[in-house]
């Protein structure tokens, strides 16, 4: 059975995979993962296109520096490789509200995504406060 | 090699990864904070005992750097229970968000804007924060084996031999 197209790997042997993938960033390139600094970098450029002014004063947004860098790009490959994985086992399809959610809360979209935007918010919030 | 590459490439093979392993979707993340499900916290841990020992492997031969971050207990603290109570309710967190859109569960695209905003309240709170709860508790930039004055391998050991115990554990209950 070819591994590429299969629907599951093992945690175990997926996770001892990552962490094989991790040793070999941090040994070719120096770089750790990470991807919370992007959406510091996400908000400064939005913001920089209604407020330049503002933004280029702000202690934060210089400290981050707005750039698209390594992880900026880590962040959309893994996009991009997630959706490959799932074409290739046949499991991509749109899930607009997930099912244990929907078991508890219904199946409404709009109550599923409005408290995702606000979960995410404070999320990356704490987990900016935590340096993670 | 250019830095954009490199990047791109870790992260499609780090999606790729994820994805099969299924501990990119809500349920899964919600399952383990339920306690019903450690598909998650089986991947973490196996990746981070792989990692450490390869990677001080690696410090050891003077082949590579650690990247420690300063403890702030104040800011760790209080930031990780506000991250959690956002996690629990979004059900991803970043670099999961940005793979289960890529699954199709579009749901978490609503989830990664949040972020974003969450990440612009940050930078406007910032300097208040600066001044107050990133000065609480600052110990430097400490590790567990310097913390205790210990060289770091009996540390990767005995955490190698708690994963184990951990992971038999989940096993014998079939979590």
């Amino acid at each position: 059975m070819n591994i590429l197209t299969q629907k599951t790997w093992s945690p175990y042997a997926a996770g001892a995979v990552a962490g094989l993938l991790l040793i070999l960033s941090v040994f070719l390139t120096g770089k750790y993962f990470g991807a919370s600094t992007t959406f510091v970098r996400i908000a400064g450029f939005v913001e920089q296109a209604a407020a330049p002014e503002k933004v280029a004063g702000m202690e934060y947004f210089i400290k981050e520096k707005i750039k698209l860098d390594w992880q900026g790009m880590f962040v959309l490959g893994v996009l991009f490789g997630s959706l490959a994985s799932a074409s290739l086992s046949g499991e991509r399809r749109a899930v607009p509200v997930p099912p244990m959610w929907e078991a508890r809360f219904g199946p409404s979209r709009t109550r599923r995504w409005t408290v995702a935007f606000f979960g995410g918010a404070v999320a990356m919030f704490g987990a900016r406060l935590a340096d993670g | 090699m250019n830095e954009l590459l490199t990047g791109a490439v870790t992260g499609i093979l780090f999606g790729f990864i994820m994805q099969k392993a299924h501990v990119i979707r809500y349920d899964k993340q919600l399952g383990a904070m339920r306690l019903k499900d450690m598909t998650i916290v089986k991947f973490m841990l196996s990746a981070i005992l792989v990692a450490m020992v390869g990677i001080y492997l690696l410090v050891d031969l003077g082949m590579a750097k650690l990247s420690i971050k300063a403890t702030i207990l104040g800011a760790n603290i209080l930031g990780g229970l506000i991250f959690g109570i956002g996690w629990a309710i979004v059900g991803y967190c970043p670099t999961t968000g940005s793979a289960a859109l890529g699954e199709g569960r579009y749901d978490s695209l609503f989830g990664l804007l949040g972020m974003v905003l969450g990440a612009g309240l940050y930078a406007e709170a910032f300097p208040l924060l600066k001044e107050t709860v990133l000065t609480w508790g600052n110990l430097g930039k400490i590790t567990i084996p310097g913390a205790l004055g210990v060289n770091h391998w009996i540390v990767i050991v005995v955490l190698i031999a708690a994963f184990l115990g951990v992971f038999r554990l989940f096993e014998r209950k079939g979590l």
